[in-house]
Order: structure tokens, then C-alpha cells, then sequence
């Protein structure tokens, strides 16, 4: 098999505001969006022929992806105007794929041997896992070996293996899809019509991402598995433990202390006396200044954090700016996201292109919209819409 | 102003002319066509682009030729006046780029002589000159009418009983790409990416003789041995990537480019910068361009005063170069994308023949530009294809930054202050981008007027002038920037229900007096459409529709306000169907005066 179908279109509305302005597939971890992942598993395994089906702020999947050179493969767009499903998505390629492909989603991490192993099945397969809590995902009833049937979102489930939304088709699938909008809904009728399915069970990593702390699930997943690479300046009383990766440009000044894994970008400022712990990753172009703590968080690029601030299980987006003591600490806590309370471990979420007087402080969970302006000393938390001005 | 190509090797000539060609196209695509030798030289040429032209030309067997295509100066575009031009023998084919000043007068002489002209063109007139002095050498034919000859050239010729290709370059830029068994003639560096990667530069006044397994130089009469350049980028970075146009993917590079430009300088101990001279060296600044150049230069000189307390000039370097006063101990900075434009180039040389420091801004590695300049900058844009330039303009202000902010005499809280800003500017950046409904929205009604005034104040006179330039030359709108404060000067005749005015309302101390120009403005009955910060509601009052830029420091709104305007530009030309990436009679860099 040499081509894969990614389907990038999605909007991933749980997860705002991290995804208002960019698609799901381009949030980034360590220094790579999610979309970059998958491309590479692709690559490693031979899969160099891509058709990307993208939608929602395709613009951006563009500016990043390219004509996917630098990934050593060929990416060829296909455009969904209207996000309505994935078996319409799917649809949109009939004209470009091979007889044989995988079709896979753009926002699961998934790793390069699982792909190695799924993808020498006959097609038609699907790939499937068990996990903790299936009902928000299609769960598969599965008879040695074949699929029998999925249901979406079941109320009650009756087992724990959940689609993950990788297949191996054939171009026959095309004659299949009429008005479904998803593929599981395609495949429940050829099921129904007697035409077998395989499923192939996976223990390896594969990463959904639903809400805003999924990014922190998968960002330790990813930076357990980096390898260690500095460049730029490392200063004389700097402290690197661990995997600590460090871009080009990147000073990291005295007195810093860095446990890993910690994934710094290119053209970062870093301390002096900075204590950054696992497990971190900071974009490029990012000022860290003195005395400031930030455990297990993922902060974005072209960001600014002032002096004295402490930051844990929190996610920042690009562009914010923090004048100095800005306080997020983390704690259990329940988060309302559409109505559902959710109980987690966390700090606070920031939008992109916030400006932070000195001495806010977050509370647990806070999550703080896009292009939001927080005045001195303030003290927030639940959710902030988009542009809010606190004074 | 046009692309030049020559091949010569073991291969068919024909393809790979035809594909070089197309690279270089920027240069200008009026017309274009190719000669081939085989014993006879074969010729084909046409009014069309390099697209067609490789679909109607036929098949001619050979393995040195040369091509070209052109953006004309002397002559219509028509197949007579396309290049390659003949002798009267059909025995020498020629390809030119530049322009030929005493060519009427040649032309006169050389007819007299029994020469038969059938073009209009200046060009025709070197390869009847190297017809009137070949006596079976090319190379001393072709030196031999170049003495002839008073103006700016770069030339390839080709002559049917020789196994070669001599070129020679005055003020027009032309290199040898060097290959195995085969060697290349070509404008630029682009041009033979998909060949070879080993380059060597001509001077001005150089002769290079090509075979196909050997290259000669000549450089004031004695062969020299030439360094060689290895290009260590592609050609990839320059396709589309699922863009419609390249302008809408270079307009969305941006954020990229402005990054990467950050992080090479912000990164350093402070922001430092030794191109400029230290803090007494120059009693005044002055900087050169031309086109979209020009208007970074002048919000450079806004910068400039602002940051470094010392007088500054921006000219144009078209004028400069007839001015008459002389300049001592001023600093020159000149601006060129293309590292190529003859205008820019020219003024260069004078100031540098009056003395004082010369620093080019330039995209291009190798240009004539930095060969001239005392230090040249690099900007870190990559290869800019659409003819519209944006995000070499978005780099060039961004080593303007650099330069004025690393030199600054403010104090040092507003200093770091404008540091952080400046790290937040790719996101800002992005996020004007991000919200471009609004701006397809008014493009959308924009598109259907045929004159628009753009009016700015301060550091947003010169973004008035961008966003005129932008849309005229993309979208055919005649469009007009002006400084606010101008427009009751005569303009104010111009105004009225059929004429939209843009404004750049920046939250600085022009605030005030822009208000009043655009109450005046709704006074005449014009259609007001205003460019403001987020969060302002004092304008949307007066201005019929608003467009909203993310909040920045003044002297950074030309970057956030330039983008919307590119955009507003591009959507309003996309509306009205035009050729966005290959407007009508314009070339990318422009290598004639």
C-alpha cells in the first residue's frame, strides 16, 4: 500500500479555545502539529502518496504542510467545503485514490508500527482498541475476528474496543457511500449486506484528542518518546536532566534548571534561573524570564512570561503576552465543556494573542479565550468568551 | 526587462529552453520564443506565454539554443518584435535583456550598409552588428559590437557554424550554471534549479564563452578562472502547496517569514546589529528604492526619526539619480527585492561614488546589489513569484525594525516594551489573516468601483501608498494613496458617491486629525471605509464600514495594517476575475531605467 487519505476537515469544538482559529489537526506539540505526526508514521512505513481532505482554516494545513516535501511525501488537497461528515469527506477523493488505501484521521497520534502492521490487511479492515471509556467513540462488536457491527455513542457499551477511524479500502468503497455522512454508517450497511470486514486489534499508541487537557495527555506521550538534541547557547550553571531537546537560536541563561523531557524551539530566551519540568514543550520565539516555574505544560510560540511565574498542567497558545507573576496552579477540579462537568487535574488554558497585566492569577480550570486582556492583579477562572477585557 | 536562457550540452536543447523559460516568467511573459542550432538555426516565436508557446512550436533537433521571454520596452509585444532576433543570413541568433540607447542611430548606419531591420526592437541591431564583424569567431564579433553599443545589456548569441554560446553583461544580470557535459546561460538563479546547482556570477563587462564541456571568461581582455557557487536552495519552496495563487500563499507566509527574521536577531545578547555605523559615525540617513521598496523605505524614515533622532531622507532612486547636490557623511541604505532593479542599482553607485557607508537590503544572494553595497543584509522572505510583492516587503520592514531598534536613542523601558510586541508580531500577524471575512466581505463591494483613494497619516502614509499600489496593479482599480491631510488639496474635487475612500485610522497621535479628515471626507458624500484597532468605537461611528486590525504599538501597525490591505487587494482582484499572480504589463524586477 502507498496511499493514504488523511481527513483534516474537522472543527474539534470541545476543544476551544484552542481550536477557534486553527483546524484540529494543526494544534502543535513539541515544536509539531498533530497532523505532522501521522504524516510521518505515513512516511516511515513507505506511505508517500497523500491525499488530504481539508476544510475548516485549510489555510493553515497549507501554510505548514506544503507540498509536503519537507516530509518526504507528496500531498495532494482535496477541499470539503462543508463539514458534513466523514463518508462525504471520504467521497470528495474517489477521482484521485489507487485501488488499495488506508484513510486515516488527521488529529490521532498514531504510531509508525501500528500503521506497519494494519496496513498489510486485506482490505476492507478496521483498526480498533480498547480503551477506558468507550462511549464517546463507535463501539465495535467484533466475531473472531470480523466485524459484526458498530454503534456510535452508545448509551451503555457492550464492550471496550472502539473504532479509531483507520481503514484499509479498496476504490469499491465509493459504490457504497450514497447519502451516509459517516463511514461507520457505510460500513454497518455493506455489513449488513453480507460484506466482510476485518477487525485488527492495536496496543500501541493511538491519541484522540477531545477536549483541552487531551493536549497534555498526548504531549507526555510525546516528549516520553523524543530523543535528546541541543543547539543554540547553553550557559555555564545551566542543569539539563533527562531528554531535553533545544532548537537553534535558543539561549538558556545561567542558574536554569531543566528536568526532562522538555522540548524547547528555535529563537527561545530562557531564564536566568528558570526550573522547567517535565513534561514540557515550548515553541519558538519564546521568552521565559528569571524565577519563573512551568511544570507540564504546553506553551505555544512568539510568547512572552514575566518574572516570578508559576505555571503547572497548563496550556498557553501563541501570541500571549505575561507581563510577570502570573499564578496558575494546578488542582483537581471540575470543568464544564458542553454541559458535561468533567473532573481533572489542571491549570489554566489560555487563548492565543492574550495580554496578561502582572500578578493575575488563574484558577484551576480557568479557560481563557482568544485575544482576551487581563489587568493587573486579577484573579480568574471558569471561562472567559473570546475578547474579553477584564478590569 | 525580460528572462534570458541559454543551453548547450549532450541533450535536446528544445525541452529543457522551454521549461526554463517558464521559470522565468516573473521577468516578464509579453512574449517569448526559442532558436535552436543544427547546422541552420531554427526559430520560433510568438505574442503567448511559455505555456503555449510548447504547444505550438515544432519539434527542433539540437543541443545548444537559446530562449527568452520578454517584457517589452522598445517595439508592441508582437511575434516580429519576440526574441530571439536573426541576422540577414539566419546564420546568428541573439537574445537580449536590457535596453540599447544609441540603437536608432545604429540602426540608421546599419541600414545604410544594406542591413534589413524587421522589428522594432533596440535588440535587432546587435546581431546585424555581430553580423557586420563575424569573420568566423563569434566571441570577437560579439565584444567587437558591443563597443558599438552605449546602454544596458545582457546577452547570449548563437551562431550556426560554432559549437558555442557567447554572452556578455552590462548593468543587466546574467550567470552560468555549470553542468556535467552540458553548461547553462540564464537571468537568474532559479531558472536552472532543475539542472544544476553550481553557479558562477558575471560581472559587468565580462565575456563568457559556454561549450558543452567547457566555460572562458574574459574580464577586461584577460581570461580569468572564475569561483564557483553552490546553491543550497530549491526550486520546491516556489510551487503553490494548495493555494490558488501564489500572492494568497506568499500573503499567508508571512507570520513565517517574520519568525524566522525574529529569531536570527532577538535571540542575540541584545538587539544588536553592525550594520549600521555607531553612534556619531553619520550626521544623516538616506534610503533608496523603488515600487513596493520604496514605501518600506518610507516607513523606514519614520522609524528612523523616531528611533534614532537623526535627519533622514527616502527617496525614490529613479529621481535620486537626477539630483544634483552632493552627500557627504550620510549613511545609505538601499532597498531591492530582486537585488537587480537598474534604478536602485544606479543610485547605489552614485552614492557610493560621493562617499559614506552603503548598506543594500536585498532578497536575492549573489545580486548586483550586494555586490555594490559596503554590507548587504539578506532578508529571509525566499523566493517571492507573484508579481505583487508582499512578503518581501513584510521582510524588508522587518530588517528595517531591526536596524532602527537596535540603534535606538529611547529609553530602555519603551525598548523592551517594543521587544515583546515584536515576539507577539507572527501571531498578531496570523490573526489578521485568521479573520479575513470581513475583508472578502468588503472586497466583495469594493470590486465594484473604478477609483479608490487610500488616505494615511504618519507611519500610515506610506501603508496608504502600499495598499493603493496593491490594488491597482492587481485588480485594474485606479486606486490613489495620499497623505490625509493632502487630500483637501485638490483630491477633495475627485470625491463623491461614486469614489470610495479608505482610511488608516492608527491609535497614535494622528488619531485626532484623521477623524476630522474622515467627517470631511463623509461630508462629500464618499463611501468611507476604515481600517482601525480592535476595540475602537469611536470610528465606526463616523465610517460607513470598518475593518479591525489586532491592537499593536503604533509603530508596528504598518506590519498588521499592510496585511489587511494585501488581502483587501487580493480578494478585490480575485472578485473581478483578473490574472492575480501575472497582472497586465508589469515584469517582477524591473532591470531597465
Amino acid at each position: 500500500m502507498k496511499q493514504a487519505v488523511i481527513l483534516a476537515a474537522g472543527e474539534g469544538q470541545r476543544l476551544r479555545p484552542s481550536t477557534a482559529t486553527k483546524p484540529k489537526v494543526m494544534l502543535t506539540i513539541a515544536d509539531k502539529p498533530i497532523l505532522q505526526y501521522v504524516i510521518e508514521a505515513l512516511a516511515q512505513n513507505g506511505i508517500r502518496n497523500i491525499v488530504l481532505v481539508v476544510g475548516y482554516w485549510r489555510e493553515q494545513v497549507f501554510d505548514y504542510m506544503g507540498k509536503g516535501d519537507r516530509f518526504g511525501v507528496k500531498i495532494t488537497y482535496v477541499i470539503q467545503e462543508r463539514q458534513v461528515g466523514t463518508a462525504q469527506a471520504l467521497a470528495q477523493t474517489q477521482d484521485i485514490v489507487e485501488n488499495e488505501f488506508l484513510v486515516l484521521s488527521g488529529d490521532n497520534l498514531i504510531s509508525a508500527d501500528t500503521i506497519a502492521r494494519f496496513s498489510t490487511q486485506q482490505p476492507d479492515a478496521i483498526l480498533v482498541k480498547r480503551v477506558d471509556n468507550p462511549v464517546r467513540y463507535g463501539v465495535v462488536s467484533i466475531n473472531g475476528g470480523m466485524v459484526k457491527h458498530i454503534t456510535e455513542k452508545p448509551t451503555e457499551a457492550t464492550s471496550n474496543i472502539i473504532n479509531t477511524g483507520i481503514y484499509v479500502f479498496t476504490s469499491k468503497i465509493f459504490n457504497s457511500i450514497e447519502r451516509e455522512l459517516d463511514i461507520p454508517d457505510v460500513l454497518n450497511k455493506i455489513l449488513l449486506q453480507g460484506h466482510p470486514i476485518t477487525a485488527l486489534e492495536t496496543e500501541s499508541t493511538w491519541l484522540d484528542v477531545v477536549y483541552p487537557w487531551d493536549i497534555l495527555r498526548l504531549n507526555n506521550n510525546i516528549l516520553y518518546q523524543i530523543t535528546a538534541s541541543t543547539s543554540g547557547t547553553i550557559e555555564s550553571g545551566v542543569t539539563l536532566k533527562g531528554t531535553v531537546s533545544v532548537g537553534k537560536d535558543t539561549v538558556i541563561r545561567s542558574n536554569s534548571y531543566i528536568e526532562g523531557p522538555v522540548v524547547i524551539g528555535a529563537g527561545c530566551d530562557i531564564g536566568p534561573n528558570v526550573y522547567l519540568t517535565a513534561a514540557t514543550s515550548i515553541g519558538d520565539n519564546v521568552v521565559v524570564s528569571p524565577f519563573t516555574q512551568v511544570k507540564n505544560s504546553v506553551i505555544g510560540s512568539d510568547i512572552s512570561i514575566g518574572p516570578g511565574s508559576i505555571i503547572q498542567d497548563s496550556v498557553i497558545d501563541r501570541g500571549c503576552v505575561i507581563d510577570g507573576h502570573f499564578t496558575a496552579f494546578s488542582h483537581q477540579t471540575e470543568v464544564k465543556v458542553d454541559s458535561e462537568y468533567h473532573l481533572v487535574k489542571i491549570g489554566a488554558i489560555l487563548g492565543e494573542c492574550c495580554r496578561l497585566r502582572s500578578g493575575v492569577v488563574a484558577q484551576p480550570g480557568a479557560i481563557i479565550g482568544n485575544y482576551c486582556q487581563i489587568q493587573e492583579l486579577k484573579l480568574i477562572g471558569g471561562r472567559l468568551p473570546d475578547r474579553s477585557l477584564v478590569y | 526587462m525580460c528572462g534570458i536562457i541559454g543551453y548547450i550540452g549532450d541533450k535536446q536543447a528544445q525541452p529543457i529552453l522551454l521549461n526554463c523559460l517558464g521559470r522565468l516568467e516573473y521577468r516578464g511573459y509579453d512574449s517569448c520564443g526559442i532558436a535552436i542550432s543544427s547546422n541552420t538555426i531554427n526559430l520560433f516565436k510568438d505574442a503567448v506565454r511559455v505555456e503555449t508557446l510548447k504547444n505550438t512550436t515544432p519539434q527542433f533537433s539540437g543541443t545548444a539554443g537559446v530562449g527568452h521571454t520578454r517584457w517589452a520596452t522598445h517595439g508592441e509585444p508582437s511575434l516580429v518584435n519576440a526574441h530571439p532576433h536573426l541576422d540577414c543570413t539566419a546564420r546568428i541568433a541573439v537574445v537580449h535583456n536590457g535596453i540599447i540607447n544609441n540603437y536608432e542611430c545604429l540602426k540608421q548606419q546599419l541600414t545604410g550598409e544594406g542591413h534589413n531591420f524587421i522589428s522594432e526592437t533596440d535588440t535587432e541591431v546587435i546581431v546585424h552588428l555581430i553580423e557586420q564583424y563575424y569573420h568566423g569567431n563569434l566571441e570577437e564579433a560579439l565584444e567587437s559590437a558591443l563597443d558599438d553599443v552605449e546602454g544596458s545589456y545582457a546577452v547570449i548569441a548563437l551562431a550556426a557554424d560554432e559549437p558555442k554560446l557567447v554572452a556578455a553583461r552590462r548593468d543587466s544580470p546574467i550567470i552560468i550554471g555549470v553542468g556535467d557535459r552540458e553548461n547553462y546561460l540564464a537571468s537568474d538563479v532559479p531558472a536552472i534549479l532543475d539542472y544544476t546547482n553550481r553557479v558562477i556570477y558575471l560581472e559587468n563587462g565580462d565575456i563568457g564563452i559556454i561549450t558543452a564541456d567547457s566555460i572562458k571568461i574574459k574580464r577586461n581582455g584577460i581570461q580569468i578562472t572564475p569561483g564557483e557557487h553552490k546553491i543550497l536552495w530549491t526550486v520546491a519552496d516556489a510551487q503553490k502547496g494548495g493555494y490558488e495563487h501564489f500572492m494568497l500563499k506568499e500573503i499567508h507566509e508571512q507570520p513565517k517569514v517574520i519568525r524566522d527574521t525574529l529569531i536570527g536577531w532577538l535571540s542575540r545578547e541584545t538587539v544588536t546589529d553592525s550594520t549600521l555605523p555607531g553612534e556619531t559615525a553619520a550626521e544623516a540617513m538616506l534610503l533608496l528604492a523603488c515600487g513596493t521598496s520604496y514605501h518600506a523605505a518610507l516607513i523606514g524614515k519614520y522609524l528612523a526619526q523616531d528611533m534614532l533622532r537623526i535627519p533622514v531622507r527616502a527617496e525614490l532612486a529613479s529621481e535620486f539619480n537626477y539630483h544634483s547636490q552632493t552627500l557627504t557623511n550620510t549613511f545609505t541604505i538601499a532597498i531591492t527585492q530582486s537585488g537587480e532593479t537598474a534604478d536602485t542599482l544606479r543610485a547605489m553607485k552614485r552614492s557610493k561614488e560621493a562617499g559614506g557607508k552603503l548598506v543594500a537590503i536585498t532578497n536575492v544572494v549573489g545580486s548586483t546589489a550586494s555586490r555594490i553595497a559596503d554590507h548587504t543584509v539578506f532578508t529571509r522572505a525566499g523566493p517571492e513569484i507573484s508579481v505583487a510583492a508582499t512578503k518581501s516587503f513584510m521582510a524588508q520592514l522587518m530588517v528595517l525594525y531591526w536596524q532602527m531598534m537596535s540603534h535606538a536613542r529611547i529609553n530602555t523601558t519603551r525598548l523592551s516594551g517594543l521587544i515583546a510586541e515584536l515576539r507577539q508580531l507572527p501571531s498578531k500577524t496570523q490573526q489578521v489573516l485568521d479573520n479575513e471575512d470581513k475583508i472578502i466581505e468588503y472586497a466583495r463591494y469594493l470590486s465594484g468601483y473604478e477609483n479608490v483613494f487610500f488616505i494615511g497619516r504618519g507611519i500610515n502614509f506610506p501603508v496608504a501608498l502600499e495598499g493603493a499600489l496593491k490594488l491597482k496593479e492587481i485588480s485594474y482599480i485606479h486606486a490613489e494613496g495620499y497623505a490625509a491631510g493632502e487630500l483637501k488639496h485638490g483630491p477633495f474635487a475627485l470625491l463623491g458617491h461614486n469614489t470610495p475612500v479608505i482610511a488608516i485610522a492608527a491609535r497614535d497621535s494622528t488619531y485626532d486629525t484623521m477623524l476630522t479628515n474622515m467627517k470631511e471626507i463623509k461630508a462629500r458624500g464618499s463611501p468611507l471605509m476604515a481600517l482601525v484597532k480592535e476595540g475602537d468605537e469611536t470610528v465606526g461611528k463616523v465610517a460607513d464600514s470598518i475593518i479591525t486590525v489586532p491592537q499593536v504599538d503604533p509603530i508596528f501597525s504598518p506590519v498588521v495594517n499592510t496585511v489587511a490591505l494585501q488581502l483587501l487587494a487580493y480578494y478585490t482582484a480575485k472578485e473581478r476575475g483578473c490574472p492575480i499572480d501575472f497582472p497586465r504589463n508589469l515584469a517582477k524586477s524591473v532591470t531597465v531605467e
